[in-house]
């Protein structure tokens, strides 16, 4: 009996994982050949890397290279997010793909969790881009001082932005014009999560935005793994912020599957 | 060139409606982002958080004033209806394969190419002029008032080189197949190499020597000495230079897009999407 057979033949709950790891590795495979996502990737958080590692040269050089190296990283993972998870919905259904995937015998937030979390994957690739530019262009010292930490803090921020983009997605579709959304929503979270700016230099009214958004998290647990410090803290807030949106993610994707369903709206363009 | 040259045989009249009404329809039907909930998110807002990103990275490496980056994203946020607008008002035609009937009519090329361009240009403008404004409500942002008015002559200039840098993106629509992601790379690449978020003079020297033939540099440079009352002689010659620079690329613009649509002829290309 085939693996595939013998998975298809499993109860529903033990078939869960690997519907969610098929709509994951099938995700990454095609978002890792779109050109628009390696820019969003690999060019974009190079430049911004780039303009915030030579505004430090020339600055004050208060903070360390790395610091700016792993900020841009993350922000080149909010933008795979935030422009291909926002869309997820719509873009299912403007590929006709929607009707099919909600009558499929699994739950489709499954199916949706898949793609957002592929689509996180591929922001890893800034990630390394940006180490690698740092310690390449900039010839920064990039020794990691806990290497396992690090690779753990990098896979729970990678889960818990896929998981806050199947919030977005679920959210985002309600409003037809999701992607001007996407393109206003870039700038103002890379800032009041202190991905290139410490957070003590933005007004006190932000640090509760900071607070429920996973990347401030991620990046602080980063941080503290790749420079020395206390990751562990962080990593629990960040996995906290991802068990809240995995549960305000289900319960939307149920809001708007019903909805569809009950309006006859799956297909609409 | 003469003017049958310049107008074509239908004359001035014929040439003024095309670049006019139908570069205002081209507008409204080509631009994506004209509807006010694509807008304001869009045009307005992304802008305002672009402002207050590099304005805090500033505040952050101490590399330069508030000053500083206001002037240059303000004046740099301009280049996103030049560069993105002027992509899809030349090359959304083939997107949505109304090229070819186009380019079936005798009326003026020059006329169809450059009436793309002046509703994007007004847009830049707009875009700068709100980038300013709220800069100097909420960052406290106050350039010298005597200059006010040469400051805005920088922007237009600005905004119509960064339109001839998109009509040559635009052009280019035309054979390429993704151009969307060249516009991408060149919108995020004029930040770092015309001296926006980073000082000129820390750019290596061959960066350097490309951001002369850039749109923005010029512009953005003029911009900063204005706003800080040492407009005079040094300002106008880099206004002149700005204005030199888009010229020149909506000149290649023109030249690429004549290219294209001859080779297009011959090659079927239109079509291909």
């Amino acid at each position: 009996m085939s693996a595939g057979r013998a998975a298809a033949q499993l109860g529903p709950p033990l078939r869960w994982p690997r519907v969610l790891v098929v709509g994951w590795f099938y995700q990454l495979k095609m978002q890792a050949q779109s050109g628009f996502m390696i820019m969003t990737a690999l060019v974009q958080p190079l430049i911004f890397a780039t303009i915030a590692m030579a505004d430090q040269q020339a600055g004050n050089r208060s903070l360390p290279i790395l610091f700016y190296a792993l900020g841009a990283g993350i922000m080149g993972i909010w933008s795979t997010v935030v422009f291909g998870c926002g869309g997820v919905i719509s873009w299912q259904r403007h590929q006709g793909m929607l009707e099919p995937l909600v009558m499929a015998p699994v739950p489709f937030v499954l199916v949706l969790m898949g793609i957002t979390l592929g689509t996180a994957t591929v922001g890893l690739y800034s990630m390394g881009a940006t180490l690698l530019w740092a310690a390449v262009v900039f010839r920064a010292h990039v020794q990691l001082a806990d290497p396992l930490a690090f690779i753990l803090a990098a896979v729970v921020t990678v889960v818990s932005l896929g998981l806050l983009g199947l919030v977005m997605g679920s959210s985002f579709v309600l409003y037809r014009n999701s992607n001007s959304i996407s393109n206003m929503l870039e700038y103002p979270v890379w800032l009041v999560t202190g991905l290139l700016v410490p957070l003590s230099l933005l007004p006190g009214w932000t640090h509760p935005l900071a607070y429920v958004l996973a990347p401030t998290w991620g990046v602080q647990a980063l941080r503290a793994a790749a420079l020395g410090g206390q990751p562990l803290p962080d990593l629990g807030w960040c996995l906290l912020a991802s068990l809240a949106y995995l549960a305000l993610g289900v319960w939307l994707v149920g809001r708007v599957e019903v909805r569809a369903r009950s309006a006859a709206t799956l297909t609409f363009q | 060139m003469s003017a049958v040259a310049l107008t074509g045989r239908a004359g001035w009249d014929h040439f003024w409606r095309v670049f006019l009404i139908g570069g205002l329809i081209s507008y409204r039907a080509l631009f994506y982002w004209i509807s006010p909930w694509q807008y304001i998110p869009t045009m307005l807002a992304a802008p305002l958080f672009q402002i207050l990103f590099f304005v805090y990275l500033g505040r952050s490496t101490g590399v330069g004033s508030t000053s500083f980056f206001v002037v240059g994203n303000s004046i740099q946020i301009c280049s996103m209806a030049g560069i993105y607008g002027m992509t899809m008002a030349i090359s959304n035609e083939r997107q949505f394969q109304t090229l070819s009937p186009i380019l079936a009519t005798p009326s003026n090329r020059l006329a169809i190419f450059l009436g793309r361009g002046l509703p994007v240009l007004i847009t830049g403008f707009q875009t700068t002029c709100f980038g300013f404004l709220v800069s100097a409500l909420i960052l406290g942002f106050r350039p010298d008032p005597g200059s006010l008015p040469l400051l805005a002559v920088a922007v237009v200039v600005t905004a119509a080189s960064c339109t001839g840098f998109g009509m040559a993106l635009g052009s280019v629509g035309l054979r390429v197949r993704d151009v969307f992601l060249i516009s991408n790379i060149a919108y995020f690449a004029v930040l770092l190499v015309c001296g926006v978020e980073v000082p000129l003079s820390q750019l290596p020297g061959g960066v350097r020597a490309m951001a002369q033939f850039l749109p923005l540099t010029h512009g953005i440079a003029a911009g900063r000495l204005l706003a800080a009352g040492r407009g005079g002689g040094t300002a106008v010659a880099d206004i002149l230079l700005e204005l030199a620079v888009g010229v020149a690329w909506a000149a290649f613009a023109y030249l690429l897009f004549r290219y294209f649509e001859r080779s297009g002829r011959r090659t079927g290309a239109f079509d291909r999407l």
